[in-house]
């Protein structure tokens, strides 16, 4: 990339970081975000807790020693939730133990594969309820892989028009995201529960 | 921190990653970009999160590279070292070559008597040790403490055991797990004995670790590492692991914590630090994987939650031990 100064070396490092949590711990979000939920978390403190979460992943030194990175990140927002429950004295520390515990043993349904198929098609739902230019502007990008300036050139209009518009669909995207959770996820997560107690 | 922060916070970055995006990043960004993460450390994580999201919106990417190949400046932990990978190294069966070094030591003159300290099952001690340090005993664990004039050697003969070392640079302290050595100065650290190495984790400082049994040459572990070392481990053969050492150290204060823990390994924890036994019947779920924390005396409570969550079997009945699961009928 770019000019191979430290610039660019701290902007790859990022993005390396970036892909293994975006390969390995965001599909699984929403199942965590359905876990605080029925730990009645509001969903603006699960905004918190999850940001948290990733600024211990995004502070780490190096990610190659975690083997199981959804497992691994699970505990860190477990972690951070116990550590708030007893600050703010909501409960004794063994209610939380047993609460923490066991009782959703949340780990079952992170263990099973999310299939790249299912990944896909959430992707492109997400694509798809962006509005009209913002959508065009997100595909080229993303799915035929054009660089902004080709876009920008394309579209005949400004860089910076592309970017804004890139912000803008991430934006939408990521409340997208955060929303459906609350609609899918439940559901999906109750059947597991079920199909964990036949096997 | 307050809500519309937090939206503002999280627009800024998705801003940032728009940017970034854009291909042309020049160290006057990363400059302004360093700048913004400064100002609040949660930045970081809104960053991440904002940039793995438009990582993600690419279904048909490659697979990310796994390894960072740029070299991360201030990051000195990151070379050669492999993920542990702690079973298949406890499998390494122990050479000769122990019982003549441990008789070398045992010989030695000692200029001040030698204390023993033990514990008995179940039972966690704190010892004030002459020099200033705190030797910490878990469960059924045995230490020789032969402290001298220009030298502190313990010798952990079984079990485990925390140390926080009294800073002296004239009078090393020295432990002694098996032939494995770890030399501290002024510093944390754990040593638990097992059956053909042993596990160090250190919480602060720095020490040196090998193996008597292979060769002299040492190799630095730092705060918040930890290593399996097989007694016939090559010290490049090591794999030293980073993650927090807080769950693993939890018996001090009398807690076992697990994080993502195979049952199997979760009983054995158990079973280190109470009578009445844990016995798990049903082979299947021995790889199920436990998070929680819990007394490390409350194996009912345990057996519960095991019985809750994976809906398996739980027999109290007997005195003795406790059985999980149960033998299932060949179909």
């Amino acid at each position: 990339m770019n000019d191979g100064g430290l610039s660019s070396s701290a902007l790859l490092t990022r993005q390396r970081r970036a892909a293994w949590v975006a390969e390995n711990i965001m599909p699984y979000e929403p199942r965590i975000r359905a876990w605080l939920r029925r730990w009645q978390v509001s969903p603006e403190d699960s905004d918190e807790l999850l940001q948290d979460a990733y600024c211990r992943i995004a502070l780490l030194e190096s990610v190659d020693h975690i083997d199981r990175p959804v497992a691994y990140f699970f505990s860190i927002v477990r972690n951070l939730l116990a550590r708030r429950h007893r600050r703010q004295r909501i409960v004794s520390l063994e209610l939380i133990a047993e609460v923490d515990a066991f009782q959703d043993s949340p780990a079952l349904g992170l263990e099973d594969q999310m299939s790249d198929r299912l990944i896909y098609e959430k992707i492109i739902a997400l694509i798809d309820a962006l509005p009209n230019r913002c959508r065009e502007i997100v595909r080229l990008r993303k799915l035929e892989d054009w660089p902004q300036k080709r876009i920008a050139a394309h579209l005949q209009i400004s860089e910076k028009t592309v970017e804004a518009q890139i912000r803008i669909g991430l934006r939408a995207i990521r409340e997208a995201w955060d929303k459906r959770d609350a609609e899918t996820w439940s559901r999906s997560d109750d059947r597991h529960q079920a199909g964990a107690k036949v096997r | 921190m307050s809500r519309p922060s937090l939206t503002d916070m999280r627009d800024e970055a998705n801003a940032w990653v728009a940017r970034m995006d854009q291909g042309n990043w020049s160290p006057t960004d990363e400059a302004r970009l360093q700048d913004w993460l400064a100002v609040d450390p949660s930045r970081h994580g809104a960053l991440l999160q904002a940039q793995a999201m438009w990582t993600m919106l690419r279904p048909t990417a490659e697979p990310p590279a796994r390894h960072n190949d740029v070299p991360d400046l201030g990051a000195p932990n990151t070379d050669g070292i492999r993920s542990r990978r702690l079973p298949s190294r406890r499998a390494v069966i122990a050479g000769g070559g122990t019982a003549l070094a441990a008789s070398l030591v045992g010989g030695t003159v000692l200029l001040r008597p030698r204390t023993v300290l033990r514990t008995d099952l179940g039972e966690i001690r704190h010892v004030p040790l002459d020099d200033g340090s705190i030797a910490s005993l878990n469960t059924g664990s045995e230490v020789d403490v032969m402290f001298r004039r220009n030298r502190r050697d313990i010798r952990l003969t079984q079990g485990e055991a925390w140390f926080q070392v009294a800073k002296n640079r004239a009078r090393p302290f020295l432990v002694e797990s098996g032939p494995i050595r770890v030399l501290a100065v002024g510093t944390a650290f754990s040593v638990r004995r097992r059956e053909a190495g042993a596990d160090v984790v250190v919480t602060e400082g720095v020490v040196e670790i090998w193996s008597e049994d292979v060769s002299a040459k040492r190799t630095r572990l730092v705060e918040g590492q930890s290593v399996f070392m097989a007694d016939t481990a090559q010290v490049h053969d090591i794999a030293v692991a980073t993650t927090s050492s807080d769950h693993t150290l939890a018996w001090r204060s009398g807690r076992i914590e697990l994080v993502d823990e195979p049952l199997a390994d979760a009983i054995s924890e158990f079973n280190r630090y109470n009578r009445r036994r844990l016995v798990l019947l049903d082979p299947q779920i021995a790889g199920k994987r436990l998070d929680g924390f819990f007394r490390t005396d409350d194996i009912d409570g345990f057996a519960r939650a095991v019985n809750a969550s994976f809906d398996v079997p739980v027999d109290f009945s007997r005195a003795d031990e406790i059985r999980i699961g149960q033998i299932k009928p060949i179909t």
